[in-house]
């Protein structure tokens, strides 16, 4: 069973095949070779990892997130925040991260705000005599913020893999999202201080109301999906499908940007990614069942129990073993393929599986746009027509921040829980 | 000509399934809506979302197959020579044309059992094995994606060897 559940799935991974199919190579060969169940609990299962309606968020908020990113939204949530943030020092780059952080709230989807915020605000912030390493390192690592601010995919797929509320993890997600941005914004005044470049235009309340109605549409959307969700009018599900339906009417009769063909394609787009991520959820599902049927986390759980490992060594070890993973998977796949194996450990040592679940996310956030493999580094690299060698540069304070904001949320607890209680009560 | 036809195949799943998703987000904005003000629902839409979702996701990874744009990690293998990344494509391809034939096996005949039983989904009384043929159709379609490519792939390196080899004939001696 080592075999099957163990060496096939790591050697197959490492050879680049297809992860649904690693998946698939495991658990037939469990089942063919070396268990006596009948054959149909496979389908059964990879047809009931699927049938969940919490799963429907996912393909609603890729939704959203594609209508929204097709029109101007990025431009007005810009204007909206430069003329907020007026003469700060650095102010294209604390307006880089406040809409990053705004978008988030919107789609969910790192790789696409890197596209969409870096082609405005990339070219301005070269104009505007930004080093060349710092601009590119700042747009491929601010994306990545996207999956912790709700609603965050990631967490949508950690709920249904560990079986945890999705409402409890995108309240738990708010704090840290914030605290990240705080942290980026800090360093990018610093920075722009201590080299003396990117002074702000004065702040002018007549230029920020003005911005603030041509961004007001735009804002509309992450009121609607949290208000909603923490108001208790909507589950996460409806909430995406309110945000699409919000997303389609804006851009269709108020910007009057996207034809009814857009609206359609949009669709299309999301149906790919749908295909692309779901058919691993399906097949995690069939290879998580057969690791409980086998008792392999209750293994482990002896095992650490064995060694006597604490909470803060767990976390250690899980925080390493993250970084190292998310540099070389997407963070669903590294969601689906690990927390079978982490949560049961995790829950035996007594930490909270919310708590757990946003330690899991900022590492695999980091993984997104971590050298030299971050999927980032190639987004920036492909739309904005940059050199890898200056967003490696660039990405490496950005990485210390992050890994700084990890270590704070990781054994801070209150940093995720507190937002959860002030949120959900 | 069978790669325009799978290529044809595949844009209409895909259209197909844009607009039968549309359906979902309409049905379930319809439900918020009809709920809050109006203090009605649809009976049984929860399903009808559910089952378009399965049909995104067993027929979507065919479109997906078809594009190539399965997630993967692939550094390791886009570092190795280019005879053993070619290895790696038919071990790929053979793997892909077995495991998913054989869960196409497993679950057209559960689809098949629930046509005979005439089994109905819980509220909204669609026949269960749409959505469970979904999987099946998912999958075979698949398995077709990947024998296909094979035999194009054979076909490919005997035109190669056979170019090869002419061309050994051909070449003066030295």
């Amino acid at each position: 069973m080592t075999f099957a559940l163990g060496v096939v799935p790591v050697v197959l991974l490492l050879l680049g095949f297809p992860i649904f199919i690693v998946l698939l190579a495991s658990v037939s060969t469990a089942l063919v070779f070396y268990m006596h169940v009948p054959l149909a609990a496979l389908h059964q299962n990879l047809f009931g990892s699927i049938n969940q309606f919490a799963l429907l968020a996912v393909p609603f908020f890729i939704y959203a997130g594609e209508l929204m990113s097709r029109g101007s939204v990025a431009q007005r949530l810009v204007d909206f925040v430069q003329a907020g943030v007026g003469s700060v020092r650095g102010s294209l780059g604390v307006t880089t991260v406040g809409t990053s952080a705004i978008f988030g709230a919107i789609s969910g989807v790192s790789a696409a705000t890197v596209a969409t915020i870096g082609k405005v605000m990339h070219p301005a912030m070269i104009r505007a005599g930004y080093p060349a390493t710092f601009a590119a390192g700042l747009i491929t690592a601010v994306g990545a913020i996207d999956i912790i601010i709700p609603p965050s995919i990631p967490m949508i797929v950690y709920g249904a893999a560990a079986e945890e509320s999705v409402p409890r993890l995108y309240a738990a997600g708010v704090v840290p999202g914030l605290l990240i941005a705080l942290m980026l914004a800090t360093y990018v005044m610093w920075r722009a201080r201590k080299e003396n470049f990117g002074a702000g235009d004065p702040f002018e309340w007549r230029h920020f109301l003005r911005a603030t109605g041509r961004g007001a549409w735009a804002l509309g959307a992450p009121v609607i999906i949290l208000g909603g969700i923490y108001g208790g009018v909507f589950s996460p599900t409806e909430a995406a499908a309110v945000a699409c339906v919000y997303a389609a009417l804006v851009t269709r009769f108020v910007f009057r940007e996207l034809l009814w063909r857009d609206i359609v394609e949009a669709s299309a787009t999301t149906v790919l990614f749908t295909g692309q991520v779901l058919i691993i959820v399906a097949c995690a599902g069939v290879f998580a069942w057969l690791l409980t049927v086998n008792q392999v986390p209750a293994a482990m759980v002896a095992w650490l129990n064995a060694f006597h490992v604490s909470a803060w060594q767990l976390l250690l070890a899980i925080n390493v073993l993250l970084l190292l993973v998310g540099c070389f998977i997407d963070p669903l796949s590294a969601i689906l393929l690990l927390s079978p194996l982490l949560v049961p450990m995790v829950k035996a040592l007594g930490i909270d599986t919310v708590h757990f679940g946003i330690v899991v996310t900022v590492n695999l956030a980091i993984g997104l746009f971590h050298p030299p493999f971050g999927i980032n580094i190639f987004v920036a690299q492909s739309v904005l027509g940059l050199e890898l060698g200056t967003i490696y540069r660039g990405i490496i304070p950005f990485v210390i921040i992050y890994l700084a904001a990890l270590v704070l949320i990781t054994y801070i607890p209150v940093i995720s829980l507190g937002g959860m209680h002030l949120l959900l009560g | 000509m069978i790669d325009r036809l799978f290529a044809r195949a595949t844009r209409a799943i895909e259209l197909l399934l844009a607009l039968a998703f549309i359906a979902a987000v309409a049905l379930n904005f319809v439900n918020v809506v009809g709920r809050y003000l109006l203090g009605w629902t649809i009976l049984g839409s929860d399903e009808v979302q559910i089952f378009i979702m399965v049909g995104m996701t067993f027929l979507g990874a065919v479109v997906v197959t078809w594009r190539e744009q399965h997630l993967r990690m692939d550094v390791i293998a886009r570092l190795c020579p280019a005879p053993v990344q070619a290895l790696l494509r038919w071990i790929d391809l053979a793997l892909m044309a077995v495991l998913c034939g054989f869960v196409f096996y497993e679950s057209a005949t559960y689809a098949y059992q629930m046509f005979r039983l005439g089994r109905l989904s819980d509220t909204a009384d669609v026949p269960m094995w749409i959505p469970h043929g979904a999987a099946a159709l998912g999958f075979g379609l698949i398995t077709l994606i990947a024998v296909w490519r094979g035999v194009v792939a054979v076909l490919r390196h005997r035109g190669v060897q056979d170019r090869l080899e002419s061309g050994a004939r051909e070449a003066p001696p030295s």
